[in-house]
């Protein structure tokens, strides 16, 4: 059959178009994802590469997040460990590099992007562990001195505020560098970093010898050098991968799902549209599992061509698109693409295989034609349902319903999960049903037609009818598209509406104070909201490792805490009481010795065990500030007044915006909000972007093969133009049945999800669907499919009648 | 001319004298009240080296008769043996073997894959039956059919009668104990016409091999030894011996009024 298969693959290429682009498009998509996910791998930070020994504080005991922590060095512990690395012979300076939250403000707005997880400041002598040149002036030596990037915009000479931990403060530039970063004196580092986590030594001879040396009087730190200096990546770094990986295996999943369902539905669609070619094998002699076996060869075919240009296109565009994560935030400045052989050898397999599963249904209903069908004249389909339809779809769907209904009772962490589910399952289930729910929503959608008197109106409603299995085949990459992009945006605005009343549910606070331009709120930003703003840090225990903390004032509604055991009434004015939640097995009355932020240990006491809290351990804020001075709050809420009076005590120069907690101001974490709208943008493109494609070759296709169809409407007496408009007609109607499809697929997940969210609230949830977003969507379908209807029909009419009936 | 081993086909006349039987053959399409009797009880005998014609008005039951006893359609009662093997018990799979290795099809047009040159059509039901064509053989069966110049061709660049040659061709190319031709003519025009059915008779003629013409036209039918004429799904006359369009078509006729 091989012979038979690269005959028809060679001589018909047209009609395995749609799949063979459907595939490569899979096929690069995922190259793409793989190659950058094998590529984000930790490298030696920039800032220190001018190190080439590095002494890095203990890992924390390993913890449920997966990231390696490390406890930082106190400042007694520092200062002894740079003097004892001093004298090592060979060392020239031992440099403790201090890492602090620093901002300037230059034109009344906080500048520079620092990372909530990166924060830009740094203590000058760490200057001397980077590549970056001081270009002008002179480096900071007193207090109120400091040294910018050249691209802060401030010149030598001017005084700008510099925003830390507590708040803004006027500062004198006395140098720019030629790179990022806010450098300030040693003295005033060693304040607002007390805690230190590397030590970089430069050195005067071999790094290793050095570093040999070094390791000795080092005690419990690590020595670094060479390659293993990545493993002083800012742990920040590693998290920001970590995002940028989940979205990117969520492109790829994406693109594996829609690839199976394209390839699968478009290689159903060559095999409809071939079934009398089939027969006639089956009546002069092939058996159905020979017949199977050419399908098979066929995909096989299309499948190695289609993976290996995928693979292609994907090696070319990775470099790009990591270039794109970084400007978007997704990946560390200085992250290349890698091409590893194994990510390509298996993106290349992947597709083969995805192009052998989707056939294998397929194959099995196209050999079980009866060789009787080669001898009728017209392709007149009598049966588009089978059992095994029936019985994949009823299920799919039966089951997509219940996932809906099952959402509105869902657990809050899994409501997301549960309504992306049961969108699947609908689509799918819809997609194996649509020969049963096409024809009467064909008839329902043509009606208004049958009233006019015009040839064109009749002939679209009978041919879509007719042929159903051609137009679900035609619409399944529309509901998909469709479905999708309402979902995933709808989604997204519904959870941000969501997230705005939850807050006020919660808190019954009335405005809230979110970050803006800066990573987090400076004390001097919650002062001026004048409310509750939880301070987050991070704490050290011998056994738990690094556990998140939240510095509280004392106890408020929006804490949600409720004492299990033990009493709440001195948390926050204790400085060393501390609420703990249940799972840290903690006993009310019993002390901890903890690391702190600064590396200094501190003994607390167990006030209360709580049900639920935002962390494990809520304690002092007064206590985390004192050992956190860069530490920023991500919220403040402000109990009485609206968004414009709390805006005005703010200004512009702390970098925070006040919102007020309604429904539609959402009012989310500007960072996360980002991330999320990256996120939806680049699923809704390439759902979009690939399904869009899809679209345009199956109709291409359809129309192709009706090229006798058309011939004969034009010798019946109809115009080339009548002709044309009739084949849009039936494009516009094929994207009208998997618009409704798909908007049935994605409101109805949608409906559970909100019923989901209000439960979890407590209070209604508005379902928001961004409608501008998918009527442009649908228009894009339609543009496809009208431009695709009619570019193939003017291709078919210039071909004459006669021709085209064999 | 290559000559057709006479051994093989002088056993297969003393062992089944007919080519192709159906013995009280019913089918029916649909069920209910939409039920359609296509073939009503109907029994027929091919015999080997014979050239038979069945005609009837439209709807009688001559191509049902035709895909029963062709093994392309189950018949839901009766019996059809073709070269002395009862289909009946056959699984879909036996019997396309028994198709690809005992019946040749000639359809009234898309008889050739598109993607296939005349060669690899003729060629095909070998492939299937996994031989290896010798060339000769298919060199021999499209010089039969006077195509030996075109081996090289695809179905699209050959005219409507030399599309239906290669198809004769193909049915030849396994031997079979029947060709079975549904309208072989009804697409094509007078001359392409004569020339396929002369083509049809020499087969008879000089090798000896069986052919059932499903046809409406008297034309064609004149080229038979014998005429089946079928109507409701049973038969209903039979014409023999030497016969002449006029006489079909007189007959014929005489059917048509008698509904």
């Amino acid at each position: 059959m091989t012979g038979l298969a690269t005959a028809t693959l060679r001589r018909r290429w047209a009609a395995f178009a749609g799949m063979f682009v459907a595939l490569a498009l899979g096929v690069g998509l995922v190259t793409g994802t793989l190659l950058l996910i094998t590529s984000a791998n930790a490298q030696v930070p920039p800032r220190l590469s001018g190190s080439p020994v590095l002494v890095q504080s203990p890992a924390a005991a390993d913890n449920d997040l997966g990231f390696t922590e490390y406890v930082p060095w106190s400042a007694a512990r520092t200062t002894e460990l740079v003097g004892a690395l001093a004298r090592v012979p060979g060392v020239v300076a031992a440099i403790p590099d201090r890492t602090f939250y620093a901002q300037a403000v230059v034109g009344g707005r906080p500048v520079g992007d620092p990372h909530p997880l990166d924060p830009q400041g740094h203590g000058w002598a760490s200057a001397a562990l980077r590549p970056y040149p001081l270009i002008e002036g002179r480096a900071p030596a007193a207090d109120g001195e400091v040294v910018l990037g050249r691209d802060a915009g401030a010149p030598v000479g001017a005084t700008v505020q510099v925003l830390t931990g507590a708040g803004p403060a006027p500062y004198t530039v006395t140098g720019l560098i030629d790179g990022p970063g806010v450098y300030l004196p040693d003295a005033t580092a060693a304040r607002l970093a007390p805690g230190v986590r590397l030590i970089g030594l430069l050195v005067d001879g071999p790094a290793d010898e050095v570093a040999m040396a070094a390791a000795a009087v080092a005690g419990d730190g690590r020595v670094l050098t060479g390659e293993a200096r990545r493993d002083a990546e800012a742990e920040a770094y590693a998290r920001l991968r970590w995002i940028g990986a989940q979205i990117l295996i969520a492109v790829g999943t994406l693109a594996v799902f829609v690839s199976v369902f394209i390839v699968a539905s478009t290689f159903a669609f060559t095999a409809t549209q071939r079934r009398r070619e089939l027969a006639l094998l089956r009546a002069v002699g092939a058996t159905p599992g020979q017949v199977r076996r050419l399908l098979g060869a066929e995909a096989l075919g299309v499948g190695l061509v289609a993976s290996a240009v995928g693979v292609a296109l994907g090696a070319l565009a990775a470099p790009w698109a990591g270039d794109a994560l970084v400007r978007a935030g997704l990946e560390p400045v200085g992250f290349t693409v890698v091409a590893d052989v194994a990510a390509l050898v298996a993106a290349y397999l992947g597709g083969v295989v995805v192009a052998l599963v989707a056939v294998w249904a397929v194959a099995r209903r196209a050999a079980r034609v009866r060789p009787v069908a080669a001898l009728r004249e017209a392709t007149v389909e009598r049966r588009p349902m089978t059992w095994s339809r029936w019985l994949v779809g009823g299920a799919l769907t039966v089951g997509g319903l219940a996932l809906v209904v099952g959402s509105a009772f869902a657990e809050p962490e899994n409501l997301m999960n549960t309504s992306l589910y049961a969108a699947m399952a609908l689509i799918l289930g819809l997609a194996a049903l649509a020969p049963v729910v096409v024809g009467p929503l064909v008839r329902v959608l043509t009606w208004p037609f049958t009233l006019g008197r015009g040839a064109t109106g009749t002939l679209v409603r009978g041919s879509a009818a007719l042929a159903v299995r051609r137009t679900a085949g035609t619409a399944a990459p529309v509901l998909l598209t469709v479905g999708f992009a309402t979902l995933i945006l709808g989604f997204a605005a519904t959870m941000t509406a969501a997230y705005g009343v939850g807050e006020k549910e919660r808190t019954g606070a009335g405005v809230m104070v979110r970050p803006d331009t800066v990573p987090g709120l400076s004390d001097a930003a919650a002062r001026a909201a004048g409310g509750p703003a939880p301070l987050p840090s991070v704490v050290y225990d011998a056994s738990r490792g690094a556990v998140d903390v939240t510095g509280i004032d004392a106890v408020w509604r929006g804490d949600l805490l409720t004492a299990t055991s033990g009493s709440l009434a001195r948390l926050g004015t204790d400085p060393r009481g501390v609420a703990v939640v249940g799972w840290l097995d903690w006993a009310v009355g019993s002390t901890h010795e903890l690391t702190l932020a600064d590396g200094a240990r501190e003994t607390v006491t167990v006030l209360a065990v709580v049900e639920a809290a935002p962390t494990p351990v809520i304690m002092s804020r007064a206590t985390v500030r004192a050992h956190d001075p860069s530490a920023l709050a991500p919220v403040a809420y402000v109990l009485d007044g609206t968004a414009a009076t709390t805006q005005a005590r703010l200004g512009g120069g702390l970098g925070a915006r006040a919102v007020d907690l309604t429904a539609d101001s959402g009012g989310s974490d500007a960072e996360e909000d980002r991330l999320v709208q990256i996120f939806v943008w680049i699923l809704v493109a390439v759902a979009t972007g690939y399904t869009g494609l899809s679209i345009a070759t199956t109709l291409l296709m359809a129309v192709v093969g009706r090229a006798r169809d058309l011939a004969l409407l034009r010798l019946a007496g109809a115009s080339a133009t009548r002709v044309r408009g009739l084949v849009a007609a039936e494009s516009a109607l094929v994207v009208a049945v998997g618009t409704v499809l798909g908007l049935a697929v994605a409101l109805s997940s949608l409906a559970g999800l909100r019923a989901g969210l209000s439960a979890s609230i407590g209070a209604p949830v508005d379902l928001i669907v961004p409608w501008a977003s998918v009527a442009a969507v649908v228009g894009c379908c339609l543009a496809l499919a009208i431009g695709a209807g009619t570019l193939s029909a003017h291709l078919a009419l210039r071909t004459p009648a006669v021709r085209s009936s064999e | 001319m290559r000559s057709y081993p006479a051994g093989r086909l002088a056993g297969r006349v003393l062992t089944n004298a007919y080519a192709v039987r159906l013995r009280a053959v019913r089918k029916v399409y649909g069920t209910g009240e939409r039920a359609v009797v296509a073939l009503d009880g109907l029994t027929a005998d091919f015999a080997n080296g014979t050239f038979t014609a069945v005609m009837g008005p439209s709807g009688s039951g001559k191509s049902t008769l035709l895909h029963c006893a062709a093994g392309l359609e189950r018949p839901d009662g009766g019996q059809v043996l073709i070269d002395g093997t009862d289909l009946g018990p056959l699984s879909e799979r036996r019997l396309t073997v028994l198709r690809r290795e005992r019946v040749g099809f000639v359809f009234q047009a898309a008889n050739l894959i598109a993607s296939l040159t005349a060669e690899q059509n003729v060629a095909l039901p070998l492939r299937l039956s996994r031989r290896r064509p010798a060339p000769a053989d298919i060199t021999a069966a499209l010089s039969e059919v006077g195509l030996a110049g075109r081996a090289g061709h695809l179905p699209a660049e050959l005219s409507g009668g030399e599309r239906q040659r290669v198809a004769l061709a193909r049915a030849l190319v396994t031997r079979p104990a029947v060709v079975f031709a549904d309208e072989p003519t009804g697409a094509l025009d007078s001359a392409a016409s004569r020339q396929v059915l002369a083509l049809l008779r020499g087969l008879v003629d000089r090798h000896g091999h069986t052919v059932v013409m499903v046809t409406h036209d008297p034309l064609a039918a004149g080229h038979a030894d014998r005429v089946l004429f079928l109507a409701d799904g049973a038969l209903v006359d039979e014409l023999a011996g030497p016969l002449s369009a006029e006489g079909v078509a007189g007959r014929m006729a005489r059917l048509e009024v008698a509904r």
